[in-house]
Order: structure tokens, then C-alpha cells, then sequence
């Protein structure tokens, strides 16, 4: 059986080189293409590549990457690394991108640390306590709550339940009461789809350029979080934090705090793709994403690659029933998303929102209670 | 329904008049071998559905549909109690003769495609189609049946399969599929053909068509792909069209003719209008060039 432990050596090696590209190989995985190997032809190049690929890639757009692969481990061709974003290389190129440029305060950043961006400013909005808000602003954040919370976007069980309003007899019910009364369907029990909340899913840009605006935006986290189950918050700027449990005290101003300190990269630079794509795997991979209405908080300045950027907002979208950017720039009325990761980002959003004051943030919350999945077939 | 190899399983699918390539017949070929689910992905007419009611033709099986949409539940793809027989049942017993178990029994029992393929006697191939637009809780549930292959229904106790039906599910991509369905299943994307095998389908499929009509409209729809437009034509179009032309009896087609029949190819308005004047003539004369090779 020497031949036999050589392809199971082969295969293995095989499905842990596709595994640092990026695809998701488990051990079923392998035992799987260990047995199509021994269903097909071996001395037929075509036939092992199909057997391989058939089990070790589900989607298209990891045929690619499979063909290097597998080019590169049966074929000895020559091939290009895998094509898997280096975060630290590209970190090194910050500003050199021309639209970097038009970020505002970028004159101090090129200049050091990012951390000092823009610091005196910021640190004044970063003082303002959140009693400084005028009692009317208070009073309509509070209502807000009210609101975001009912209008949570909603769509429809697949079970019905009993509901004397209902739109469908119950018929199970139905024939059971009629044996009591020989046949006559005196009752009619009636059942209806529950409307259940659909899941929604928020991602805050906590970065320097994002500071004006965060602070209000939390409070929104806040609102929406206490609305239920279902909503899930996250905080990115250099990387990703989960806030959802910090945000579930009922205090927001401790719940600012907490966040505060869970967001250690509160106030640098944004690397906006790098955090996605952090979403997309660990959050993504466990079907947060999927059907969920996604709220992206963020002005779409990438200082890394606004191409990453556009292939994790395509990942992204595909798994959501719906995406909303909200970028406080767009309510100034000259703003045009000339950022290359709003550039990159924007194919794949379905509503593009301001939320800039409390007015935009109630738009936000028209438009989540009444959105449409855009890709519906 | 197994077969020896895949060029025996090719054969039989050509017989069936199904053209499929080498990476479709590996895929369906370990999808009966290995006894699992194949999912197939492909740009919309590239033949996902005909791949497995083809599958079903050649290997003599039964083939069950069961087409997805937004709001499937138990009661259209698995079973529903026939309620109105139910009620005649119990008035035609008269009083208190009637048990409840009597009342919920298999001959009341309506079998949607689900349980249906898992009942069957016979070989069955079950296409789930279009599963990217049932809800996530079907997809749960359809992973649930296609782990055990076994179905519970309360009154009635589970009900396994004999006989493992074999599993094509297709998919759009309008969203992602879960991550355990995918484990569970064999992948294959459909590609669009090569130029030479859609010449091939085209010739099985209009059976008559002149060599040089059926190469014409295959380059024709291949330059067609090329555009940018709402919807690129499959397969199923180039067949339709390709039919078209035969009927009206052409042996190679002219901006006149492409301009009559191009309804048959293209199914959007504003696709049909890009392909106009001088567009129209260069991909004729694309065609002619590629055909003529």
C-alpha cells in the first residue's frame, strides 16, 4: 500500500497548502477528495484535477486560487504567490495613494504617528460629555431609541403559530376540534407567520478622521443594541472589536466608557478592508452576515488598499439581505466619495446615507424599518 | 445507478442528448459514487437544471423537482395532511367512530417532493433548484434530510430512505449558501461552453441544422457574451435560436435575419437595442471569421 500512503501524504499536504491560501479545508474535506481520488481514473490528469476541486472548493471564487495551487503541487508549474493580501507590506505605503491626500489633517499624520492625528482638535470633541448634548438633543436621542427599536427591519418565519388574527386556518387544529363535533368545523382556529426581527449587524468606523461623529454614533449602537435580539455591534479602526456585549448595560454613558476602553485603536488610522475582511472571517464564517440588513458607520477612508476594501464589501454583500453605508461626509452637500475605499466599497452598497446629525440618523432608521433585499431575484 | 467510470457515465449521458464536459461528468459521476450532494453553480442558462434531469434520463431514475422560493415551508416541500378528505372522512364515518390516529394516517398524508424522494421505491434523482432564494431556515432543514435522509412527521414517526436519492441542488448566487451545506456537498461550477461544444449541443439538439448555421450562431452568441449586457445568453438560447434560424430555413445568418429572430437571444429590451448598426455587423463578421476557422 505504498502508493496508496503516498497519495494520502499528497493529499493531506495538498489540503493544507489550499488551507494557508485561504480556503476553508477541514478534515471531512479531505477524506472526501481521498475517496473521489479513489473513484476516478489517477493516470487522468483532467479527472484528478475535477475530483480535487469538486471537493476542495465551494465557490467560485476560489476556482482561482485552487488552479495556482494545484498548478504549483501536481503540475511543478511556476506560479505567483497565493494572491493573499500582506497587511503589513501595505501598511508601510500609507499616505503614498493620491487620494489619501484629500484627507483632512493629513499633514500631521504624514508627519508621524498616526495616533497624533489631528489631537488638539479631536481631544475637544473628545471632552465634550454627553450632558453637554442640549436638553432638546437629549430628548430626541432618547426618542430615537424608541424608534430604531420599533423599526427594526423585519421579514417573515417560515412557521406559522397560532394567531386568532391570522391569515390561514389551522387546519391540523382544525380537523382535530371536528371530531368532537362529527365533522362540522364549528372553531376555526387561524394561524399567521410570526414576523420576526431580522438580524442586523453594525459596523461602527471609530477611527481619527471617523472622531467628530463617533461619539453620537455609539449612542446609536446603544439604541439599536437595546432593541433586541438580533443586533450585533462592532467597532473597527485599525482592527476589529465586538461591542454588543459592552453595549447591553442599560447606562449609555457607561456603556461609552466600556467602549472606550474595548476599542483600544479608538481615535488611529482606519484600515477599513483589513477590518472586514476580519469580519468576514470570524463573524461571517459563522452566518452572522447571512440574511442580516448590515449598517457600515464610516467616511470610506482606507489607509491601506481600497482594493481589499471592494472584494470583502463583495463578500460582505453576498451573504447580507441588504448593506446601508452611512458616511457622515455626505451631508455636506459638495461631499463626492472620491476615497478610494468609499470608491471601492460603494458597487456593492444598496443605500448610501448621510449621518452626520440626528435628522440623517432618523433617515437611517426609516430606511433599515422598510429595506428591500436588492439582489432578490 | 452506478457506473463504472465517467466515461461510462458520459455515454449514458450522451445518449440521454446531454453534451456535458469532462468536469460535469466527474462531478456527477463522484456525486453517485461517493452518494452526495452536488452543488452546481453556474451564470444563469449554462444547463444546471438540464444536468440533472439529464442525470435522471440516464440512469433511468425518477426525477423529483423541488423549486425554491422565498417562503417555502414544510407544507410545499415535504408533506401536508389532506384536510378536506380528512373532514368527508369523519362525516362519512358518522359519529365517534373515527380515531385520531385513523384520521392522521398515510392515506391522508400528501407527499410533496421532499418526502417523496425519500419514500420512493424506485431510483430517484431529486434536483433542489434554485436553493439561494428558499430562507435560511429551509436551508437548516434541507441539511437536516440530506444528513440522515429521513424525515419525521409527528403523527407519523420517521420515515428513512431505501433507496439514497441522488442530490443536485443549484444555486444563483443571489446570496451564500451555509457553510455546512457546502461541506456536505461536492461543488462544480458550470462554466460557459467552448466554442466547439456548443457547436456540438447546438447540432444534437436542432437535429437537420446546416454545419455552417449551427457554427454561425454558436460564434454569434459567443461574441454576444462579450458585451456588457443585462443578461448574457446561455446555452438554452443559443439552442432556441439556433431553432429559429432552422425553421426559417436559413443556412447562415445575415443583419436582417439576427434582427428578426435576436428576441429569441436576447430577452431584455435595452440588450436588444445595444446590439444594433454597426455593432450588429461587426459581431456578424466576428462570427463569420470565428466559424470559418
Amino acid at each position: 500500500m505504498a502508493t496508496g500512503d503516498a497519495i494520502t501524504r499528497h493529499v493531506v499536504t495538498f489540503g493544507r497548502v489550499l488551507r494557508e491560501a485561504g480556503l476553508e479545508i477541514g478534515p471531512g474535506r479531505v477524506a472526501d477528495a481521498l475517496r473521489a481520488l479513489g473513484a476516478v481514473e489517477l493516470t487522468r490528469q483532467e479527472d484528478v484535477y475535477y475530483a480535487l476541486r469538486q471537493t476542495f472548493v465551494s465557490r467560485q471564487d476560489e476556482l482561482d486560487l485552487f488552479d495556482r495551487a494545484f498548478g504549483a503541487w501536481f503540475l511543478r508549474a511556476p506560479v505567483l504567490a497565493p494572491v493573499r493580501a500582506q497587511p503589513a507590506a501595505q501598511l508601510s505605503r500609507g499616505s503614498e495613494a493620491p487620494v489619501d491626500r484629500l484627507r483632512p489633517g493629513d499633514a500631521e499624520e504624514e508627519a508621524g504617528d498616526p495616533l497624533e492625528l489631528g489631537a488638539s482638535e479631536v481631544e475637544l470633541l473628545r471632552d465634550k460629555d454627553f450632558s453637554e448634548l442640549t436638553g432638546d438633543e437629549l430628548r430626541r436621542v432618547r426618542e430615537l431609541i424608541g424608534q430604531i427599536a420599533r423599526s427594526r427591519p423585519r421579514r417573515s418565519s417560515r412557521r406559522r403559530s397560532a394567531d386568532r388574527l391570522g391569515d390561514q386556518l389551522d387546519l391540523r387544529r382544525l380537523i382535530r376540534r371536528s371530531l368532537r363535533t362529527g365533522g362540522d368545523p364549528v372553531d376555526r382556529p387561524l394561524r399567521a407567520r410570526k414576523a420576526v426581527p431580522r438580524k442586523l449587524v453594525l459596523l461602527c468606523d471609530v477611527s481619527g478622521s471617523m472622531d467628530n461623529y463617533a461619539r453620537a454614533l455609539i449612542l446609536f449602537l446603544h439604541a439599536v443594541v437595546g432593541s433586541g435580539r438580533g443586533v450585533e455591534a462592532f467597532a473597527f479602526g485599525t482592527r476589529l472589536s465586538r461591542l454588543t456585549p459592552d453595549l447591553t448595560t442599560r447606562d449609555p454613558e457607561a456603556a461609552l466608557l466600556k467602549c472606550t476602553e474595548a476599542v483600544v485603536d479608538w481615535g488611529s488610522g482606519t484600515r477599513i478592508g483589513a477590518s472586514l475582511r476580519e469580519f468576514n472571517e470570524i463573524y461571517g464564517r459563522r452566518a452572522l452576515s447571512r440574511g442580516a440588513v448590515i449598517v457600515i458607520v464610516s467616511d470610506g477612508w482606507e489607509r491601506d488598499d481600497p482594493d481589499l476594501v471592494g472584494r470583502e464589501m463583495a463578500k460582505l454583500a453576498r451573504a447580507a439581505y441588504a448593506v446601508v453605508w452611512v458616511n457622515p461626509l455626505k451631508g455636506n452637500p459638495e461631499y463626492q466619495p472620491l476615497a478610494g475605499g468609499m470608491r471601492a466599497a460603494l458597487p456593492f452598497v444598496d443605500r448610501f446615507l448621510a449621518g452626520h446629525n440626528l435628522r440623517s440618523l432618523e433617515e437611517l432608521a426609516t430606511v433599515l424599518a422598510g429595506i428591500e433585499r436588492r439582489h432578490a431575484a | 445507478m452506478q457506473f463504472a467510470s465517467i466515461d461510462e457515465l458520459e455515454q449514458a449521458l450522451r445518449r440521454a442528448d446531454y453534451l456535458p464536459d469532462r468536469g460535469l461528468s466527474t462531478a456527477l459521476f463522484l456525486a453517485l459514487t461517493l452518494e452526495k450532494p452536488l452543488l452546481l453553480e453556474g451564470e444563469a442558462g449554462v444547463g444546471k437544471t438540464e444536468a440533472a434531469k439529464s442525470l435522471a434520463l440516464a440512469t433511468s431514475s425518477r426525477l423529483i423537482r423541488l423549486q425554491c422560493y422565498e417562503g417555502l415551508d414544510v407544507a410545499h416541500a415535504v408533506y401536508e395532511w389532506n384536510y378536506p378528505r380528512q373532514l368527508l372522512h369523519i362525516r362519512a364515518a358518522q359519529e365517534g367512530t373515527v380515531s385520531e390516529d385513523e384520521l392522521f394516517g398515510p392515506e391522508f398524508l400528501i407527499r410533496r417532493p421532499l418526502l417523496e424522494a425519500i419514500e420512493s421505491d424506485e431510483p430517484v434523482v431529486l434536483l433542489i433548484d434554485e436553493v439561494d432564494r428558499a430562507d435560511e431556515e429551509f436551508e437548516a432543514f434541507l441539511l437536516e434530510v440530506l444528513s440522515d435522509f429521513q424525515i419525521t412527521v409527528p403523527e407519523l414517526g420517521t420515515i428513512r430512505a431505501r433507496i439514497r436519492p441522488a442530490v443536485i441542488l443549484t444555486s444563483n448566487r443571489t446570496r451564500e449558501l451555509h457553510d455546512a451545506l457546502k461541506r456536505r456537498a461536492l461543488f462544480h461550477w458550470i462554466g460557459h461552453p467552448s466554442i466547439d461544444r456548443e457547436i456540438e449541443i447546438v447540432r444534437l439538439r436542432v437535429p437537420g441544422i446546416p454545419e455552417r448555421l449551427a457554427a454561425e450562431a454558436a460564434a454569434f452568441v459567443r461574441e454576444l457574451r462579450g458585451l456588457e449586457l443585462a443578461k448574457s445568453p446561455g446555452v438554452a438560447e443559443t439552442i432556441d435560436w439556433a431553432m429559429a434560424l432552422n425553421a426559417l430555413g436559413r443556412r447562415e445568418i445575415d443583419a436582417e435575419v439576427v434582427q428578426q429572430t435576436l428576441g429569441s437571444v436576447l430577452k431584455y429590451r435595452e440588450d436588444i437595442e445595444l446590439v444594433r448598426d454597426e455593432t450588429l455587423s461587426r459581431l456578424i463578421e466576428a462570427a463569420a471569421a470565428a466559424s470559418a476557422r
